[in-house]
């Protein structure tokens, strides 16, 4: 990776320094990229393609595969518990990305206040961020047990009776693990929204309170428009993320009560390593792709970004 | 931005608004106040927990100053599991996973950002497009590659593979870019190489960029919860967080509350210290890689 500068006249190509330098050049590009791009398509886009291919065929643990045309997508759609995993991980997206993009939004509108120890509750929301969702789970599975759970506890002199067993209550399950996901994960988007709200010039600001507009209207046509670019990142990548919530799940509630949890990602896990359906779960997977897809494309068109 | 308008608002000899002042501060301390108990109570409840001897776990009403505060739990912990191993794991894969990766990404971050050459475009695009892509699809065919090669319960399959990853070339090659262009200018005429340019130069400039691809890669490595749950079949690969899910498993999580609590604080602690030194370059981290 030397340069025409290196010493030419030890090259025993001197006498045409100017080609060894272009051709160099134009090479040494590649030459920096070619190991991260070697990973990259070894570990991302080769076993993604295969993964697509995978869905077509009766792939097991062993043996050969052969291509079955599209009939693991006609298994696993006619299979209840997939319709299941599909109706569960659509309603956990929508109880969660909602509140885990407008939550994150108001942390960040809060935490941006001139206010005495908004370091300190900085630091506590964004904690979370560092623990494993097997962590989270343990902690949360305690806070929210029907019986000694530190929930229940604070809400029995509210008249919440019978107590709720937040994760045994085939209603109560699927909320639950929402409010943990938020707990756990909005604070992301809360650093995103305040690197947006920071950004915002301030003359912007002070224009609109000249012109007489009050806070509300402040946020509404000033905030909310500037933060665009900010909610063109941060809705979709929440909405893929609650797309693939698996540890939460997992952990939390092993898909139950009844399979009221039992999520896409957990159907994939099952499918693929426990039963090694090979090719239905790679078919699930794909499904899971177009799903989130579909919502991205949707989402930017809603924005008019795409 | 409310704060804005009530200090530039605030006028001597104004009592009605600075009674809206005060009262609006009002709420806005109450709501930090509440934001405070949610996100800091569940953490000191597990610490609380784990110090508990047995009776005291289960008292009603509940108790947040144990009587007879015991360690007992703690020590159960490591008798009772191989947590000194995870850890090991854990770190292992974590340190080869961030050593790998900020290699690769600055050598892939630098023509990136800085060199024309034909396909950049077309490179960037597609790595900035796996930001939208499932990596459920990878599942099967990685697991399936891995173990015909014999290595998928390995340091291996558990580090490799995660460095395949946008977000270090992404923020790398927003941060590189921002570097003036004389500086190549006045590094090329001087004889340095590309390399040595990238090495001497951009590299000691690009710290902070640096530590936040090193810090944000280390932590999601280390709390990696599908993958290695997939690929891990004894405690001689088994990371922390699936280390934990088989300790509840095996210890059963509605019956010893205290010592799937010292387990968690045991497994948390490290990351929180980790996060309190960093604490900068996460905000930055995020910040960077959410916009622009």
């Amino acid at each position: 990776m030397t340069t025409a500068f290196s010493e030419p006249a030890l090259s025993r190509r001197a006498t045409t320094p100017r080609f060894d330098f272009t051709s160099q050049r134009r090479l040494s590009p590649y030459l920096f990229l070619a190991p991260y791009l070697l990973l990259f398509g070894v570990f991302l886009m080769i076993p993604a393609v295969i993964g697509v291919f995978a869905s077509f065929t009766d792939w097991s643990i062993s043996g050969t595969p052969h291509f079955i045309g599209l009939s693991n997508y006609q298994t696993i759609l006619n299979d209840p518990l997939f319709r299941q995993s599909l109706g569960n991980t659509l309603y956990f997206v929508a109880i969660t990305a909602v509140p885990l993009i407008m939550v994150g939004l108001l942390l960040a509108l809060l935490v941006n206040q001139n206010l005495r120890g908004r370091n300190l509750i900085r630091t506590l929301i964004f904690l979370p961020y560092v623990v494993s969702i097997s962590v989270v789970g343990i902690i949360w599975v305690w806070i929210l047990d029907r019986t000694f759970g530190l929930l229940n506890f604070y809400l029995s002199p509210l008249g919440i009776r019978p107590a709720i067993g937040w994760l045994t209550d085939v209603n109560a399950a699927m909320p639950a693990l929402a409010v943990t996901t938020v707990w756990w994960t909005v604070n992301a988007n809360m650093i995103i929204y305040l690197a947006g709200l920071q950004d915002i010039p301030e003359e912007l600001y002070e224009a609109a309170r000249i012109d007489g507009a009050n806070r509300w209207q402040v946020f509404r046509f000033i905030t909310i428009p500037m933060l665009l670019p900010v909610n063109a990142f941060v809705i979709p990548t929440t909405v893929i993320a609650c797309w693939r919530v698996f540890g939460q799940a997992f952990v939390m509630t092993k898909g139950g009560p009844q399979g009221r949890t039992f999520v896409i990602a957990q159907y994939i896990y099952q499918t693929a390593f426990q039963n090694f359906r090979m090719g239905q779960a790679a078919a699930a997977a794909v499904i899971l792709l177009l799903l989130t897809l579909l919502f991205t494309v949707v989402q930017l068109r809603a924005m008019k970004v795409l | 931005m409310a704060a804005r308008f009530a200090t530039r608002a605030r006028q001597p000899a104004l009592p009605p608004l600075l009674t809206s002042i005060l009262v609006s501060r009002a709420f806005l301390y109450g709501m930090m106040f509440t934001v405070g108990i949610i996100w800091g109570a569940p953490l000191l409840w597990m610490v609380i927990t784990s110090l508990k001897p047995p009776e005291e776990i289960f008292a009603y009403p509940v108790n947040w100053l144990p009587h007879a505060p015991t360690l007992s739990y703690y020590v159960g912990v490591f008798q009772r599991f191989p947590m000194l191993l995870w850890f090991r794991n854990s770190m292992i894969v974590a340190t080869i996973t961030t050593s790998l990766t900020l290699v690769v990404d600055t050598l892939a971050a630098y023509p990136l950002a800085r060199l024309q050459f034909r396909g950049r475009r077309v490179i960037l695009l597609v790595i900035l497009s796996t930001f939208l892509l499932p990596r459920e699809i990878l599942l099967v065919p990685l697991f399936l590659g891995l173990s015909r090669l014999g290595i998928s319960d390995s340091y291996f399959s558990l580090s490799v593979p995660a460095a395949a990853n946008a977000f270090g070339v992404f923020l790398l090659t927003q941060f590189f870019g921002t570097l003036p262009a004389e500086l190549e200018d006045a590094a090329t005429i001087d004889g340095c190489t590309r390399l040595g340019f990238l090495w001497r130069i951009v590299v000691p400039l690009s710290r902070p960029a640096l530590a936040s691809v090193a810090i944000f890669t280390f932590v999601g490595s280390w709390n990696e919860f599908f993958w290695p749950l997939i690929v891990t079949n004894t405690d001689k690969t088994r990371t922390v967080p699936v280390g934990l899910s088989a300790l509840v498993a095996s210890a059963g999580m509605s019956t010893s509350f205290g010592i799937t609590m010292a387990a968690a604080g045991v497994a948390t602690l490290p990351a929180v210290i980790f996060f309190l030194i960093l604490q900068r370059y996460f905000v930055r981290g995020i910040a960077t890689t959410g916009l622009k």
